[in-house]
């Protein structure tokens, strides 16, 4: 059973009379609980295609089928809702509120979703120990180091039982070590949690983790 | 160098840049608009006070002013008008008067005025009367029985021109004189009080009336310069007799007086005011910049850049700032002026209320060269001082702070 | 606190500086329109209550057409009628009988035309009349042959309290009306248009030498409160000027002073036109920050956007801080506000140039700023208002906010 699906997907960025195809036509389907890595050079499209699957973006031609729902279809409102409820997300860098301590990030998700105060805390709390940041709930992001700062979007991503995690180049900030942590912690999660994880890199050892490989170039898929 | 790069600073942000120009610019426009209303009412209200009988300077008897009778005259008018003859400035322009108090009676109706005796070719060149006839004609020299009257005291007395008046007043010698006059013409003036007040008939007929032979009440004087006047006066004090009393107008209208000292007050009261509430984005908006560019000072502090430099350079953008929203704030202030300065600004829809307070019905704004250079002055001055808070700020950033800082 | 009232609140103090500048002008803008407009009302209600309590009253009933023409002949002929009406309605706190005619007035060796009064013993519980003595004192109804002689008029005359004044005018049927009258008291009002002509004799008196027989020229009633006088005329119209056939009218303090509102809406509006001029400077001083909120943080709205914030969530939260940044300039503005205009209110102020002014208008020659809801509330009401569209370019702007743009930027 699939959970996302894309066909013949474009997306052109278009600056004055310049024409820029950042995605020339992506097919791609990822199953439930798969942890796939998406491999590519710089400037290939893979953020881009993140912020397709995401719907943060809209495609200019082709059609992104996320859990049923066909995205382009979506209002942006419905497309709020949509990444709220079935989406968590990752990114590279600035990934917390900074007003925010870590604990409020992760419940800051299940607060828009209308979850109780009382569960809420309780379960932004244990996804935080779950990520092994038990002790620094009240630290504010700027009080954190680059790979705390990481776990607590991991566990914010998590926080809303989305059906499945984007995480855009989470690890190219972190040291390989630090990052090679993260990258067990997430699979660890896509094991115990059975969340869809799609990540992108361009870190060989991070690829290892993947449990399905797909490169890209261009904008195209290359190979599997 | 320094002024390039002050300049570009100020345009690295242009939204904001342009969002605080905006408000020394209406701050600006704001008290240059304001005080040359306040000016143009100011300069009305004495204009109407002096063209309302009162002129530059007034001389009578000692006493008239506490006792204005018919007892209390000038007997020497011919002596008296020689001396002002040889004195006075050329293009100064004199007229003799015959005033006192009485009472205004038809068959049904009375009322207590004041009586003037003018002399009809000498008032029409100083005064308001022969310019603001409504109806009939002005006085005739030679009419020894014409009287002139306002709308008001017309309407009061139920009476029209050409119907009978007659006046009864007090002569030289306390004994109650009366006779009829026929009204010739009917004026209105700026005051209704002015217009229920005063009736005009000829200087020989009044002082025919009161038995003054050839004696005056007062003289009034205009000058061509309005601001030689104390200076005239004074003149004129050690050259008259010791029983005569020399007025300049600022003493005889003593509520107009008061006005243009309250209006100057406002004035400068605005002015504060005005400022302050644009101080506070000036400084906000000077803090923002320096804030941002914390990196950019702690990087120049790094390099060996001296602190009185980085002030300098601060203030140099606060004072392009604010040069530009002064020249923005007077050429709109210019601009309303001009703009107003031939229909005015019509207040007549508020009638009742600027007769209540004495106001013009139209007010012309008037600017000052001594306002727009103390606005100006201000707001550069004190802006300056004020942008010294974020310059020293900008100056104290260290290097290791500045780097810290995200 | 909910965590939208909490990350509001953590975001005013991100940058306090910034945020205390801005509360300032916003306490600024408060104070000064708090204090003026105290000042104004305060003013307005000082000369109503001096040309109310003075001469006018709140209400009058006339001879239909007296108020224009002022004519002798225009008169109330039955008062006790009205006065009967008056004792049974309970918003009245006083009313007085008043007649008026023009005279000549002569002492020894000086005459003026002026407008003669006749005033009864009920003077006392309306008007401040007998207040103003200065020197003598108050007349009374059955003395007969006694004036009251403003003090400007008394030096005009050369008379003090104890001398003879004649007077000189015309009866209601057209005959000389002549009498002799003993000064009693001299009249300082501080109002120098008043004190110009004053002249008060016992109406009785008045009656007899004008040949009015128990006619007045006007019944002057003060209402226990200035709310009153709306429904108070109204019902003196049905009861008073129905019966006569319209014989008699009613007319209220604002057409009584034709100009006195007339006078006040022109201040109130020449004030209001600073008051505007004054929070769009400081509207445009505060909207830096409003719009900073914004760009300063695009990448973090970005983010909120992302996570599947609703725009208009995002636009709560805006709100929500710039609420919180108003209320908190506001408060401290009010505190100001209210304070500075207690102590003016308690010690008045003097103003270059009003002492003459006042003697004029007849006001205090300080001016003491009184405190009322109404200047709190205008005060705070416009502030509240300049403050909600300053903010609304701002949040304007962020329900345009896409989050991928927004998040790379800066
Ligand atoms: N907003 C934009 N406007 C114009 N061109 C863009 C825009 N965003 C991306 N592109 C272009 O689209 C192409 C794909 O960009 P994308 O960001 O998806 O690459 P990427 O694989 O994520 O690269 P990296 O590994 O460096 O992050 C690139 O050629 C890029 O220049
Ligand atoms: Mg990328």
């Amino acid at each position: 059973m699939c959970i996302v699906e894309c066909e013949n997907v474009r997306k052109i960025y278009r600056k004055g009379t310049q024409e820029v195809v950042a995605l020339d036509g992506v097919s791609l389907k990822i199953k439930k609980g798969e942890f796939l890595a998406l491999a590519g050079p710089s400037g290939s499209g893979k953020t881009t295609l993140f912020n397709v699957l995401g719907g943060l973006d809209r495609v200019d031609e082709g059609c992104v089928i996320l859990d049923g729902d066909e995205l382009n279809q979506l209002t942006d409102s419905r497309l709020a809702e949509l990444r709220l409820r079935k989406i968590g997300i990752i990114f590279q860098s600035f990934n917390l509120i900074p007003v925010l301590s870590a604990l409020e990030n992760v419940e800051f998700v299940m607060l828009l979703q209308g979850i109780p105060p009382a569960e809420r805390n309780r379960k932004a709390k244990e996804l935080l120990g779950d990520v092994g940041l038990g002790g620094l709930y009240a630290r504010r992001p700027a009080e954190l180091s680059g790979g705390q700062q990481q776990r607590v979007a991991v566990a914010r991503a998590l926080a809303g039982n989305p059906a499945i995690v984007l995480a855009d180049e989470p690890t190219a900030n972190l040291d390989s070590q630090t990052g090679a942590r993260l990258l067990a912690l997430m699979k660890e999660m896509n094991q115990t949690r059975k969340v869809t994880f799609i990540f992108s890199t361009h870190d060989r050892m991070v690829m290892e983790y993947a449990s399905r490989l797909v490169h890209i170039k261009d904008g195209r898929i290359r190979d599997e | 160098m320094l002024l390039q790069l002050a300049w570009r600073n100020i345009w690295r942000n242009p939204r904001r840049t342009i969002l605080i120009l905006a408000a020394v610019t209406i701050a600006v426009w704001s008290m240059v608009f304001s005080s040359a209303l306040m000016r143009g009412i100011a300069d009305q209200m004495v204009r109407n006070g002096i063209a309302t009988l009162t002129g530059h300077i007034q001389i009578h008897q000692q006493g008239f002013r506490d006792d204005p009778s018919a007892a209390m005259h000038m007997k020497n008018p011919t002596e008296l008008k020689q001396t002002l003859q040889d004195h006075l400035p050329p293009g100064a322009l004199f007229s003799a008067r015959v005033r006192t108090n009485a009472v205004a009676s038809n068959a049904r109706h009375s009322g207590g005025v004041t009586l003037v005796g003018i002399d009809p070719d000498r008032e029409k060149k100083l005064s308001f009367v022969s310019s603001s006839i409504i109806s009939g004609n002005y006085l005739d020299a030679e009419d020894p029985y014409g009287i002139i009257i306002g709308t008001s005291l017309m309407n009061s007395l139920k009476t029209r021109v050409g119907n009978k008046l007659v006046v009864m007043a007090q002569d030289t010698r306390q004994k109650m004189s009366s006779r009829a006059f026929r009204i010739t013409g009917e004026y209105r003036a700026e005051l209704e009080a002015t217009e229920k007040e005063f009736v005009f008939i000829t200087l020989p007929a009044a002082q025919n009336l009161l038995k003054m032979d050839e004696a005056l009440s007062e003289i009034c004087i205009v000058l061509p310069d309005r601001e030689k006047v104390r200076e005239t006066a004074a003149a004129l004090a050690r050259i008259l007799p010791k029983d005569h009393e020399i007025l300049a107008w600022q003493e005889m209208l003593p509520l107009v007086t008061a006005t243009l000292r309250l209006y100057e007050s406002i004035i400068y009261l605005w002015y504060l005011v005005a400022f302050t509430a644009m101080a506070f984005g000036l400084v906000n908006t000077f803090l923002m910049a320096v804030l941002e560019r914390i990196r950019e000072f702690g990087l120049l502090r790094a390099l060996g850049m001296k602190s009185r430099w980085i002030i300098q350079g601060v203030m140099t953008e606060s004072f392009f700032l604010l040069v530009i929203g002064i020249a923005l704030g007077n050429a709109l202030g210019a601009i309303s002026v001009i703009g107003l300065s031939h229909t005015g600004i019509d207040l007549s829809v508020f009638a009742g209320g600027t007769q209540y307070w004495g106001l013009p019905k139209i007010i012309y704004p008037v600017l000052l060269a001594s306002d727009a250079i103390l606005v100006n002055g201000i707001v550069l001055v004190l802006g300056l001082l004020v942008s010294g808070y974020p310059a020293l700020k900008a100056s104290h950033f260290t290097p290791v702070e500045a780097m810290a800082h995200t | 606190m909910s965590l939208y009232s909490y990350m509001a609140w953590r975001n005013i103090w991100r940058n306090p500086r910034r945020s205390l500048l801005t509360m300032g002008a916003i306490a600024f803008a408060t104070v000064i329109l708090i204090f003026m407009l105290s000042l104004q009302f305060g003013n307005y209600s000082t000369i109503i209550d001096s040309v109310v309590k003075m001469r006018t009253g709140h209400l009058q009933v006339q001879a239909t057409g007296y108020q224009e023409n002022r004519d002798i002949h225009l008169a109330v002929a039955d008062p006790s009628q009205v006065a009967a009406t008056l004792d049974r309605a309970p918003e009245v706190s006083g009313f007085t009988f008043r007649a008026h005619a023009f005279a000549l007035v002569s002492s020894d060796n000086r005459s003026y035309g002026t407008v003669v009064t006749g005033i009864s013993d009920r003077e006392l519980t309306t008007s401040s009349l007998a207040r103003t003595i200065s020197e003598g004192r108050f007349l009374t109804e059955d003395e007969g042959a006694q004036a009251l002689v403003g003090n400007i008029l008394a030096k005009n005359l050369r008379v003090k309290p104890g001398d003879e004044v004649a007077l000189l005018g015309q009866g209601l049927d057209g005959s000389v009306a002549a009498t002799i009258v003993t000064v009693r008291g001299i009249l300082s009002s501080g109002q120098d248009q008043f004190d110009r002509v004053s002249f008060y004799i016992p109406l009785p008196y008045f009656q007899e030498l004008f040949g009015m027989g128990e006619a007045v020229h006007e019944i002057v009633v003060i209402a226990e409160r200035l709310e009153d006088v709306a429904g108070l005329k109204q019902r003196l119209e049905e009861e008073v000027a129905g019966d006569t056939g319209r014989a008699l009218r009613v007319l209220d303090w604002k057409e009584l002073s034709p100009g006195l509102l007339e006078a006040i809406t022109l201040d109130l509006m020449t004030g209001f036109l600073f008051y505007i001029v004054l929070i769009v400077v400081v509207a445009f001083s505060i909207s830096n920050t409003f719009i900073m909120a914004i760009f300063e943080r695009k990448k973090e709205l970005g983010l909120m956007l992302a996570l599947g914030s609703r725009p208009a969530r995002l636009t709560g939260i805006l709100f929500l801080e710039y609420g919180m940044l108003t209320t908190l300039g506001l408060a401290a503005g009010i505190l100001i506000g209210c304070l500075v205009t207690l102590y003016f209110g308690a010690y008045g102020i003097q103003i270059p140039g009003m002492a003459e002014m006042a003697r004029h208008y007849g006001v205090p020659e300080r001016v003491f700023p009184q405190l009322s809801f109404l200047s709190v509330g205008i005060g705070s009401g416009l502030v509240v208002g300049i403050s909600l569209c300053t903010s609304l370019i701002p949040v304007w702007k962020v329900r345009r906010l896409r989050p991928v743009p927004a998040m790379a930027e800066g």
